[in-house]
């Protein structure tokens, strides 16, 4: 490699544009913006054809997870959010998610209560109110 | 001339050298915006520091091919993992030269396994690790070059990360670190031997169940065969943090992790010869980790495997293995 195409390469400039066309035309993986992810395993054994779709849904704490989940032919569970593990199974791999993302599973802090007690009362009331009448 | 690549726990002078050029390029702005690489939220500008952050995230996101169940994309996972990496280093290292004004500057490496053979609970407190090294670890770091002050703009500061998805986001927070949580030691010597000693560099299906020794040094089997978190994987692991995500670039100490997987890579070469697999005769399904397919780069076509095999007008180490 010559140095000079090295230092070109190498300018700021030069990384930026790549980068910037290369996001544009990169395929997100599958699961991506969908809410799940999947993976097709295909295999032949003695004349026969096999595929294997495997989908996961993961829910923690009742709430969905849009973690790319994928498992490989020997049954590995990998996931590019956590791109140096690979796991015996999907339960150990969400486990290390909650441990790489902690933010993403802390409880969202309860409502701030700034009205009177006095008028949630008569919205609750007025709530009441009107399924009674309907 | 070639510059030296050196142990940085054996070199004070480059060690602060590296110190200083990583804050340099944190603090240049590269002239890009974060809307420009689909970055939700506000634009603010990225340095040219954070446009390695990207790429790596970038790269993990092209799979090769689209869709394959392995997770093989266009770095980790399969074949291309050493050269795409070799690639990664030289393009940083050109750039600590160009702000530290030194093109003698060779990259520093972290002789990780040195600190394995310690005592499990000496490694955290190995030199590294200290105040006028990489700093220590926490949430965020508060020692060390790189220690998060709130109050303090000019501080060492995360801007982009990913989130659970792997996608890129903004935040605005300090370095993350938590040592030997989600592994308990780093790689010993003696790993390092064992896949030295394994003589094919990659073997079918150029996957993360491979024996081989690209797979060894990635990390995703073990000594005795088995799948298990290994050397460069294990390092991410255990020093946590930032180094567990796709945006590991975020921690200066990833370079000095590549590095040294760099160094055992050369080192492979210099028992079995500059040889590389697979060759172009290989499934189109490898596109992106045959010897003469370009790498995931700013070079194009000028990198490729073959080209990375032979560096040596470029770059050398102070000691192989």
């Amino acid at each position: 490699m010559e140095t000079k195409k090295l230092e070109t390469g190498a300018a700021p400039q030069k990384l930026g544009e790549y980068l910037s066309r290369t996001r544009e035309k990169a395929p997100m993986h599958a699961g991506h913006g969908a809410g799940g992810a999947q993976s097709v395993r295909k295999d032949d054994y003695r004349g026969h054809e096999i595929e294997i779709v495997t989908t996961y849904k993961i829910l923690v704490d009742g709430k969905k997870i849009r973690a790319p989940l994928g498992v490989d032919a020997a049954g590995k569970v990998h996931c590019h959010s956590l791109p140096n593990y690979q796991t015996a199974s999907a339960v150990d791999m969400v486990r290390a998610l909650i441990d790489g993302f902690p933010e993403e599973f802390e409880p969202k802090p309860a409502r701030r209560k700034s009205r009177p007690a006095s008028r949630r009362k008569s919205r609750s009331a007025a709530k009441k109110g009107s399924k009674h009448e309907h | 001339m070639a510059v030296v690549r050196k142990k940085i726990s054996q070199n004070a002078d480059v060690r602060d050298q590296y110190i200083q050029s990583v804050q340099l390029l944190k603090k240049e702005a590269s002239g890009r915006k974060t809307n420009e690489f689909g970055i939700p939220g506000a634009a603010r500008s990225v340095s040219t520091y954070d446009l390695f952050v990207i790429w790596h995230v970038t790269a993990m996101m092209l799979e090769t091919p689209p869709g394959n169940p392995a997770g093989r994309n266009s770095a980790h996972r399969g074949p291309v993992f050493a050269p795409w990496h070799r690639v990664m280093l030289m393009l940083f290292e050109q750039n600590l030269q160009r702000v530290l004004n030194d093109a003698n500057f060779g990259l520093p490496y972290w002789d990780w396994a040195e600190d394995g053979d310690l005592p499990q609970q000496q490694q955290s407190a190995a030199a590294i690790w200290g105040a006028d090294c990489m700093g220590g670890q926490g949430n965020p770091v508060t020692t060390g070059p790189f220690a998060f002050s709130q109050s303090d703009p000019s501080a060492f500061r995360v801007r982009i990360s990913t989130n659970i998805s792997g996608e890129l986001r903004s935040v605005n927070r300090g370095l993350r670190r938590a040592f030997g949580v989600s592994a308990d030691a780093l790689p010993r010597t003696a790993h390092v031997t064992n896949a030295l000693a394994l003589s094919p560099y990659d073997s079918p299906d150029w996957d993360a169940d491979t024996n081989s020794f690209r797979n060894r040094i990635e990390g995703w089997m073990n000594d005795d065969g088995v799948s298990a978190t290994w050397l460069h994987n294990l390092v991410h692991v255990w020093v946590g943090g930032e180094m567990l995500l796709g945006s590991s670039p975020n921690d200066p100490v990833f370079f000095l992790n590549h590095c040294n997987i760099d160094r055992l890579w050369e080192s492979w070469m210099t028992r079995n010869g500059r040889v590389y697999v697979p060759d172009m005769t290989a499934d189109a399904d490898l596109k992106g980790h045959r010897i003469d397919d370009p790498i995931s780069s700013p070079l194009g076509r000028n990198a490729t495997p073959r080209e990375m095999l032979d560096v040596s007008a470029i770059y050398e180490y102070d000691a192989l293995l």
